[in-house]
């Protein structure tokens, strides 16, 4: 259990620095920005309670907007994303008992519902931020276009990721 | 009250949400209000150390084209020296020249050299993070340029590190006019493009031309006169009296490493010397 949290606490850690240090510095046509961390906060275990996703949503957020200059704006995002996260694990994760532990992947989720699943999350998160960046409802094609563009290559990259974790 | 409370046990999660959301939206609106505030800045102790680090690793992918960059300063430089000899040289033959008095003005400017360890083009909101601070003479309100041109205005300081609001910010506006002509407008940027902003502010009547360099103006005091900012490269009729004009800024702010803060000397006298005829005018 204490290995679990210290392993987890060291891949929080790698996440941040991989956003902030590389991913919010990667620039395609003034519109492409990745938010891979996402992806930590999604594929956690069921059994961690809602609240404690809620902070540690919230706490990442938080430490990538201090990196970043843009306080809020992330911590936002991803509370929200926290708070989806298990009500979409209920439409697609697989159907079993409550009691069983899963952790969201490839292998537990199957391909298919595994990317629907992060879509979904990683297009919430990436509106939301976009729109908060912008602050108003007046530029929706470039907030639109942000999102889409941005979610794009945050799916590749998790796609990549996760098909790594699956070959293990 | 017993059920009052059993309903909040029972939505804990909910208003665990709605409260987390709430500090950060206050978080957001604060942000955007009182420019950035002192504890979620990039500029603090903790994060500038981060990013210092980061940048002695990514220096050495840098080390070419700074190193070319250096070399093109110092050429120019050299000829500048050259040309400030002659100068001198003819001045030092016509002791009766009256022009020579000028020549002090622009003693009052000096230089602090600071590494730029972060600098984001990407955001609607960008910021420059440098390597030294109020310890090191740095201010807020003052002007930083590279060898290129301006790049922003120093908006707060710690004691290591400083924080600089550059060109491409949409809360920056520059005073600037086109070379050797005389009325000034605004550098401001609109987003988007990190290579392109717009001088605002400039009437029909002056005689601009695509291509024309366009300089800093020197009212301000933040920046002397004279220093570049861009190249007029789109011009049309905006209204009646304004042109609309987009220049191409010449500091490529993607690749930023070493910059100059400019220290106007007599800052303090000339604010002070301001607010006061304006306090008497007021009377």
């Amino acid at each position: 259990m204490i290995s679990f949290v210290l392993k987890q606490t060291a891949i929080f850690i790698l996440y941040v620095l991989v956003q902030v240090l590389v991913l919010n510095n990667i620039l395609f046509f003034g519109y492409i920005n990745p938010y891979l961390y996402v992806l930590f906060l999604i594929t956690l275990p069921s059994n961690l309670s809602r609240s404690a996703l809620l902070f540690i949503g919230f706490g990442m957020g938080l430490i990538i907007d201090v990196f970043s200059g843009t306080p809020g704006y992330n911590a936002f995002a991803s509370v929200l994303i926290a708070y989806a996260a298990p009500l979409m694990q209920k439409t697609f994760g697989p159907r079993e008992d409550h009691d069983v532990t899963i952790i969201p992947s490839f292998k537990s989720y199957r391909v298919g519902m595994f990317i629907q699943y992060a879509l979904i999350l990683v297009l919430i998160h990436h509106f939301v931020f976009f729109l908060i960046e912008y602050g108003s409802v007046t530029h929706i094609v470039s907030i639109l276009t942000k999102t889409g563009l941005s979610a794009i290559f945050t799916m590749l990259m998790i796609i990549v990721i996760e098909t790594f974790k699956f070959r293990r | 009250m017993r059920s009052l409370l059993r309903f909040f046990i029972h939505f804990r999660v909910f208003f665990l949400f709605l409260a987390l959301e709430i500090t950060s939206l206050v978080l957001v609106v604060q942000h955007n209000q009182f420019q950035r505030s002192v504890f979620l800045n990039s500029s603090n102790a903790i994060v500038g150390k981060t990013y210092e680090t980061s940048n002695t690793i990514y220096e050495y992918f840098g080390l070419k084209s700074a190193n070319q960059s250096l070399a093109e300063e110092n050429t120019e430089l050299k000829q500048r020296l050259y040309s400030l000899e002659n100068e001198l040289r003819f001045l030092k033959q016509d002791t009766s020249y009256q022009g020579r008095k000028q020549l002090a003005i622009d003693k009052s400017y000096t230089f602090i050299t600071a590494k730029v360890i972060n600098a984001s083009t990407n955001k609607l909101k960008n910021f420059i993070t440098l390597d030294k601070g109020r310890k090191d003479g740095i201010k807020p309100e003052m002007g930083v340029i590279n060898e290129h041109g301006v790049i922003g205005i120093v908006s707060s300081v710690s004691d290591h590190f400083s924080v600089v609001l550059p060109i491409l910010n949409p809360a920056s506006r520059i005073s600037a006019k086109v070379k050797d002509k005389s009325q000034t407008g605004s550098v401001v940027w609109e987003g988007i493009d990190d290579r392109i902003a717009l001088l605002e502010e400039v009437p029909l009547y002056i005689p601009v031309h695509v291509g024309d360099t366009v300089v800093s103006s020197g009212y301000s005091s933040i920046f002397p006169e004279g220093i570049d900012i861009g190249k007029v490269k789109v011009l049309r009729k905006e209204n009646d009296n304004y042109f609309y004009i987009e220049i191409e800024l010449l500091a490529n702010f993607s690749k930023l490493s070493y910059v100059d803060v400019i220290e106007f000397n007599n800052a303090e006298e000339e604010k002070k010397l301001e607010e006061k005829t304006r306090k008497e005018a007021e009377k």
